[in-house]
This record gives C-alpha cells, structure tokens and sequence, in this order.
C-alpha cells in the first residue's frame, strides 16, 4: 500500500491539533466544504509549473505538502481566515492556478494553503474612467473575455493567460506578450485591495497617481505572497483596438535587429508586440525563413491614425539596420501558436530537462548578456540547445528570454541546479537583473542577496513589520532560509 | 477494452493546465484537484504505482463531465482526457476503493436498469417490423416524457415505420462509475435485443447513449449490427425529404428569438452543430440568436457523465453559470436531455428539438 508520497523540500509541519482546530474555526467562516485536508487537495496545491516539481514527479516525490485547503470567497473571509493563522502561528501559501515557475507556492511549512480561485467576480467595469475593478482569483483568460464582451481588453496577455490568476500577475509582477504598448502589469494596476496577516483589510485610491507619501497598496506587487493576500485591484483597461498590423523582418545579426528596436523606442513608438529572435529560434518557429537569419515580428494596434504614424517610424529605423521584410504571416502564425507549449510535456517525457530563464537588460549589455548565458549554459555537460529572443522592450532596454534545454542523464537535480548557477551568475556579472517577470519564487531567492545587496535588508524590514511571526509564504523572495534547497 | 494512453495522460500531467479556464467544474469549484491536469497528476500517480487510490482521489479524478471543454485548447489532438481518466478509474474497484454515494444509482443499476429507479411511463410501441428502433434513453424516460411523446407524434406524422422498446440503460452511467463489467452487461443486453428487433437503424436523441452505442460499445466487443444516427441528423433529413414540413408556431410572437445551447457531445465529439441550426432555420417564425458560446467552443451545462445525480450541486452550479450567457429574452433550445434538465433553473424554459419542431405543429 503506498498512501503517502515523498517531500524533497518540508521545512517543517504545523502540530496537527493546531491544524484540526483551525480546520473547525475555518468551517465555520467558509462553510465546511471550504475546507479539506483531503490527499487529492494537499497534492494538488503543493506545487507550481517549476520544472523540479515534474523531476519529482516522475521519481514519485513532492516539494511539499500542505496539511489543509481552505478556498475563501471574498476579502472578508481571507481577512477571517488570515487573523486566525496569524493567531496560531501556522504557515499560510496562497495559490492562484499554480502556474509559477519557480516554486512559490510549495508550502515548505505544510500550514495552510488559500486557494484563492472562489474569487473569480469582475466587481465593476468603469467605462468613463476606462478602470475595472476584479478579484484577485480569477482566470486570466476568462478576466480577458468579459473586458471583449463589453468592449474592452485588459492589454495583458502572458503566455500563462489562461493558466494564471490576476492576483499571479500583481503578485509576481508579470509582464504580458503585448507589454510594450499597455504596459507590464505594475503599469497597469491602479490600486490593490489586499489582507495583511494580521487581518487588515487595506486598499489604494482608484485616482490616477497620488503624491501622498508612498503607495502602500503597491508595496504588495510583486511581493509574491510574502506580505498578505491580494484580493483585488483595480486595473487599467483600453477600448478594443480599431486597427491591428502585423509586420515581420529578419536581420543578418542580432545586433542589428536589436539596434533597429532601440531606434524605433528611442523615436517614441509603442507597438504592442515586439519580438526578436535568435537565428536558431527563428529557425524553430519560422522553418522557411531559415536558421540564419534572425526575425523580428512586430504588432502595433490602436487608433488607425496612430498605427499608420508608427508603422511609417519603425520601417524607417528597421531599413536603416538592414532589415529585409518578410511580410505579416509569420506574425499571424505566431499569435495562432503563442500557447502552444506542448513541446515541454514532449521532451520531457523524452528524459530533457527544460527551462526558461528571463532576466531584464539594458541596451549596453542586451547582446552580451544573451552570449555570456548562451556560453555559459553551453558550458554545462548535457546541454544540447541554447537559443534565446528579447521581448518586452523599453527605451532603456529589453528583456531577454533565453531557452536550455538538456540530456543530463540520471541526476537530473543536479544539472538543473547547474545550469541555473551558471546561468544566473553570467546574467549578474554582465549587469543585468536576475528576472524580468517570472518572479523569484522559491528558487531564485537563492541569487536575492546578488541581486539586491543592502536591498534585501530593506526588504526583510519590511517583512518583518508586516508579518511578525513570519506565516506569509515562508522562504519565498530569500525571505528565509530554505535548508533543503542551496545552491 | 481500451488502454490508458500513458504518454497522452502524461503529457497531460506535465502541462501547467493551458486549457484550465474551459473546464465547467473547475471553474464553479475553484478547487485545483479537478483542474484537468490535476486530475491527469493524480491519475498518474496511481498508475505509475506511485500511490494508491483512495476514495478522495478517485472522487476528483471522477470531477469529469466529458464535455471536452479542455480539447478547445489543447494541443495534443490525440489526448483525450476524459477517456483516459475514464479508463484509469476502473482500476480502482480491483482495489476497493469506490464512491458510496454513487451506490444507491448503481444499485438502481443493477434492479431496474435505469440509474433513475423504477421506470415509470414504458412507451413502448411494437407490433411491426419497423425499420426504425427509436432509442429514448433513461434520462428522457424519467425526466421528460413529454418529448417522448413529441417524438412519438413527430415520427408518426412522418409515417416513419419505427418502434420504441422497453429500454435498458445504455450502460454510460455504469462506465462513468467505474463499473465496466455491468456496463458490458447492459451493452450486450442492449446488443441482443437491438439485433432481435429486426431494425436496420437505430436513432437516439439522447448524446450519451449514441456515445455509448457508437465508441464504447466496440471497445467493450458489443459493436451494434445497425445504423446508429443522432436525433437531429435524423429529424434534419426527415424535413429535407419532405416527410416534416414545420411550421410556424401559433403562440409565438412576430419572431421568437431562440438560442440553441450546444450539447457538447453532439459539438465536440460528433461534430454535429450544424444539423440542429439548420432545423432552426427551417422553421418559421423563429428568429436563432447565438448565446456567447456556441458551436465547437460550447460550454457544458453541467450534466455530462451523469453529474446531475452524482455531484448535483456542481452541475447545477455548471447550469446556472452557461444560463448566463443566454439573453434573458430567448427561448432556449437544446438537443440533449440532460441539457434540458440542468438547463431548467433560475426560471427558464428549455425546449428540446423535438418539443419545439412538435409544437409547430400544433
Ligand atoms: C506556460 C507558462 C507561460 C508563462 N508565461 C508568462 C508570461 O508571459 N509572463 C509572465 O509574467 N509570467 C509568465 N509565466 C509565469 C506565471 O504564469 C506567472 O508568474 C503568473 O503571474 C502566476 O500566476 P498564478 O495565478 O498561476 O500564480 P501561482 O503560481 O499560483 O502563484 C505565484 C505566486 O504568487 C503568490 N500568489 C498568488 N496569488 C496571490 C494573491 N492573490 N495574493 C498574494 N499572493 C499570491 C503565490 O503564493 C506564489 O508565490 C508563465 C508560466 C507558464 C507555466
Ligand atoms: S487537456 Fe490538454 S491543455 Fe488541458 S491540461 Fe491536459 S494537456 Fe493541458
């Protein structure tokens, strides 16, 4: 009889009769069907898309569990629910639809976990003042649809659209496909509603800015379940574009293709998507236009008048680079296949350990950055593919995603461990910052102190003054030490 | 009988769950384990002997309506979860692990060969070689007579030389709960006296049964000696060949607006969204207006895989969800008996096909 999986990562579990107590009071805030200690709900929140959580997997093991379920429904009951952890001293994770890549929500203290999917509503679509009002639960993809339906669209597409939560975009600060025209979600979130552990229920202003000293509210994007729980925002929202165009290019080098987009932000222009790749990925997506040259496919919308004025700008500082045009299909093509990531499940299956690493550069070092972690990752024994592109571009820089994809063999934690070392330590030595939008999780905390220097003191301040007895999400941010887990 | 495709329910284990905002019941729960690729991660588990089934595990994996929302995004065009999860619960019986509260409809099962009990209103209607046997199925038989009865008088001003037989249950409900050896039961029951009846097609209104007769039944060695064809492709053909001639309705208004709800079985699995629309279309005085998921990309009202008797409180929370996305105005219009029953909430109306195509006649 095997009725028990196990934990790679538990730090530590909660006394049981703690958690049965809690379990009863939670009933009586949530209703008892809220609220389950039940083996397919403990295994089913006690982890994220973070590829180690798979390697687990297949080998029969889990991060770690939690010791019960509880699924609020509104800010009232999260602020009940909170006050009573708080109370007792039990770890609390909040899990939105577990897309993460990077452990946050592997509840290393077992505790408690929120589900926070109950609260799904869009409380108020605000037409004139161009605002909608939503909880933190629901689905990205469903927010999207009702925006359509009633005339508008949130401008925030990540790959994980409809696999995430709105809360998992405030809280891990995500960055949407169509980031360069709307804006990364921080842009585009106005104000937050959230609970601090100790039950406060606090929310920022729905005004346009404010100089009122700074904005607590916003202290809690990108937080990433360490501070409280976000229960819902308010967010900016845009009328469905009139015109759509697509344009793709490709460039002899990398360089110029990153060159031509310097220009064209430098110049004042914002099309939606901006994306560049390397030649092998060029390859990958776009097989008849070869593996040596590198494409760069554009998508600009918005009031006809204006897409024509951009269009006209980008196409002169494309030219100026030595771009050839190669037409609009390959970008209709890539909007048709931007969820397909089938591919993961397929290698994987096929003994492949593959990541995605994200880090955010600047114009200086964007191309070195992209051949430091490219030589580096290449480094690694195992690795069979490194291919990178930038998307999400600003006047002052662009994100750069890169693509590992390795055969280490038996050990595959080890390679894993590995690649990311090396990774993480090219991308800081060039000076660029360690992500760009999937967050830090559980994982990359290992790097925060790199990252932040004194910052991270500053950060742990923080914590500590809003979460006294440390029950919020522990060892995510390199807030806490996670034993089982070093470099 | 049909194998657990492991490399399908993998790939399904391993994706961040891309396709989770078209599943119903996820959706109305909020609750992780019936995403569809927690489901697909529990299901592995237990066969790849990493854990053993319990009642709690095999009650999410059980969290399936069939509907086939997931397959709107889902890359993996040979993955089909449903059957995978389908497939691997019947492991759990060999382990005995099994969900109580299904009992008493399996129990009903096994003594009436109807999950509803005691069948009440038998329509049998024999006594001549017809070339049509007209399958109602039990849902219908306990919850709708009256479109039975539609379809009766629909079929005779037709001159359809048909009949109608003491059913036994198609056997679905016996495969959904994991009871295969009662489904076979029912299915060669079924298969022999289909085949006594002398009939050459037999025509079904009811999606899961003629799921049942034309995919399951091969796999559980009971193929059917006959033509197997759905309610509204059958009624469609009826109109086309002049034998229906529909009419408009003399209660209803100048145009009454209709929406059609697509059961997702006759959507999904039978590619069959047209035939009902054009039937709309052919009768006068209707005005088809589509409700904001339609077609392929329908969604489920909440009484696949018998959910209205296992887990009611979710299938009615499923029913009043699809509700919304119907005008408060339009007459609503389906094609499924269990439709129409999870359908019947919060006030509305639901017709089936034949209740409406009977009523032109009136
Ligand atoms: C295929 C794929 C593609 C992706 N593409 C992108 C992309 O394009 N851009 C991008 O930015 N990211 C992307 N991601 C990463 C991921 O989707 C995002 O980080 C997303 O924001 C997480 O949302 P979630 O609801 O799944 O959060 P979860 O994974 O459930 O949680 C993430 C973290 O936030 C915390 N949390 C969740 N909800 C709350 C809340 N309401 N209050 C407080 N804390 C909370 C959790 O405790 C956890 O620490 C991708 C992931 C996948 C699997
Ligand atoms: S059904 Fe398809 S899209 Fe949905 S979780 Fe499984 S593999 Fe992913």
């Amino acid at each position: 009889m095997v009725d028990a999986l196990h934990t790679t990562l538990q730090e530590s579990k909660t006394d049981q009769v703690l958690i049965d107590r809690y379990a009863g009071e939670a009933a009586e805030i949530v209703g008892a069907e809220n609220v389950s200690a039940n083996q397919a709900d403990l295994l089913s929140t006690c982890r994220d898309y973070w590829p180690v959580g798979n390697i687990w997997r297949a080998e029969g093991s889990v991060p770690a569990l939690p010791q019960l379920v509880v699924w609020p429904h509104n800010t009232e009951e999260v602020s009940r629910l909170l006050a009573l952890a708080d109370r007792e001293k039990i770890p609390v994770t909040p899990f939105g639809e577990g897309s993460g890549a990077l452990g946050g929500v592997v509840p290393l203290r077992g505790g408690v976990t929120f589900d926070l999917k109950r609260m799904n509503k869009v409380r108020a679509i605000d037409e004139k003042n161009l605002l909608v009002t939503v909880e933190s639960g629901l689905n990205g993809a469903l927010y999207e649809e009702q925006l359509n339906h009633a005339g508008y669209t949130g401008g925030h597409f990540p790959q994980s659209l409809r696999c995430s939560t709105v809360g998992g975009w405030l809280s891990c600060r995500a960055a949407g496909q169509f980031s360069t025209r709307y804006g990364k979600i921080e842009d585009i979130a106005v104000s937050l509603e959230a609970v601090l552990p100790d039950g406060t229920i606090f929310s920022g202003r729905n005004v346009p800015r404010t100089a009122t000293g700074p904005r607590v509210d916003h202290f809690l994007l990108g937080s990433e379940g360490t501070l409280g729980i976000i229960t819902s925002a308010t967010l900016r929202i845009w009328p469905l574009p009139e015109k759509r165009r697509l344009a793709a290019y490709t460039f002899e080098r990398l360089e110029d293709g990153l060159e031509a987009i310097r220009l064209f932000m430098r110049a004042g222009t914002r099309p939606a998507v901006v994306r560049l790749y390397d030649s092998q990925e060029t390859g990958n997506h776009f097989p008849d236009l070869g593996d040596e040259r590198c494409a760069l496919i554009l998508l600009i919308e918005g009031a006809a008048k204006i897409v024509e004025a951009e269009a006209s700008v980008i196409e002169d500082c494309v030219q100026s680079r030595g771009a050839e045009s190669a037409g609009y299909k390959h970008v209709e093509h890539w909007l048709e296949k931007r969820f397909d990531i089938s591919v993961a499940s397929m290698l994987f299956q096929k003994g492949a350990v593959l990541d995605t690493i994200e880090v955010s550069t600047n114009w200086h070092n964007a191309h070195s950055t992209y051949r430091t972690m490219q030589e580096a990752l290449l480094g690694v024994e195992g690795t069979m593919l490194v291919s990178g592109h930038y998307s999400h571009v600003y006047p002052e820089g662009a994100a750069l995603y890169m693509t590992t994809v390795g055969f280490p063999g038996e050990d595959k934690i080890a390679y894993y461990k590995k690649i990311w070392q090396v990774a993480m330590k090219a991308c800081l030595a060039e000076g660029s910052a360690f992500s760009h939008h999937h967050g830090v999780g559980l994982h990359r905390g290992l790097w925060m102190a790199e990252e932040h220097g004194t910052g991270l003191d500053v950060l742990r301040r923080i914590k500590k003054a809003l979460d006294p007895h440390e029950i919020m999400n522990y060892g995510k941010l390199g807030l806490g030490e996670v034993q089982k887990w070093q470099k | 009988m049909a194998e657990v495709n492991m490399e399908q329910l993998l790939n399904c284990a391993l994706c961040p769950n891309m396709c989770r905002c078209e599943c119903p019941i996820l959706q109305v729960t909020g609750r992780e384990a019936v995403a569809p690729a927690g489901k697909a991660r529990i299901t592995a588990l237990v066969r790849e002997n990493q854990l053993d089934w319990d009642e709690d595990m095999l009650e999410a994996a059980s969290n399936c309506l069939g509907c086939r929302g997931c397959t709107i995004h889902c890359p993996f065009p040979e993955l089909n979860l449903c059957d995978e999860l389908l497939y691997s619960r019947m492991t759990a019986k060999a382990e005995g692990i099994s969900l109580p509260f299904l009992d008493p409809y399996l129990n009903n099962l096994r003594k009436y060969s109807s999950p509803y009990g005691q069948k009440t209103g038998a329509v049998v209607t024999s006594g001549c070689e017809a070339e049509v046997l007209f399958f109602n199925g039990c849902t219908s038989l306990a919850n709708n007579p009256a479109s039975i009865e539609a379809t009766r008088s629909l079929l005779d001003r037709a001159k359809v030389s048909y009949k109608m037989i003491e059913e036994d249950c198609c056997g679905y409900p016996a495969q959904v709960w994991g009871e295969q050896e009662l489904a076979r039961q029912l299915a060669a029951e079924n298969r022999r006296k289909f085949a006594a009846g002398g009939a050459s097609t037999l025509v079904t209104n009811c999606p899961e049964c003629w799921l049942t007769f034309t995919q399951r039944y091969p796999d559980l060695g009971q193929e059917l000696p006959l033509e197997i064809i759905d309610g509204p492709a059958y009624f469609l053909r009826l109109i086309r060949e002049g034998y229906l001639e529909p009419k408009k309705n003399p209660n209803g208004g100048d145009l009454e607006i209709i929406s059609y709800h697509d059961p997702c079985i006759w959507a999904r699995t039978a590619e069959k969204v047209d035939e009902p629309r054009e039937i709309l279309h052919m009768v006068p005085g209707l005005k088809v207006e589509e409700p904001f998921s339609s077609g392929s990309c329908t969604r489920c009202c909440g009484g696949g895989s018998m959910f209205q008797l296992s887990f009611p409180q979710i299938a009615s929370a499923i029913a009043r969800r699809r509700l919304e996305e119907f005008s408060k105005e339009a007459q609503i219009v389906t094609a499924c008996p269990f439709c129409r029953e999870g359908l019947l909430q919060e006030g509305r109306q639901v017709l089936e096909l034949v209740d409406l195509l009977e009523r032109s006649f009136k």
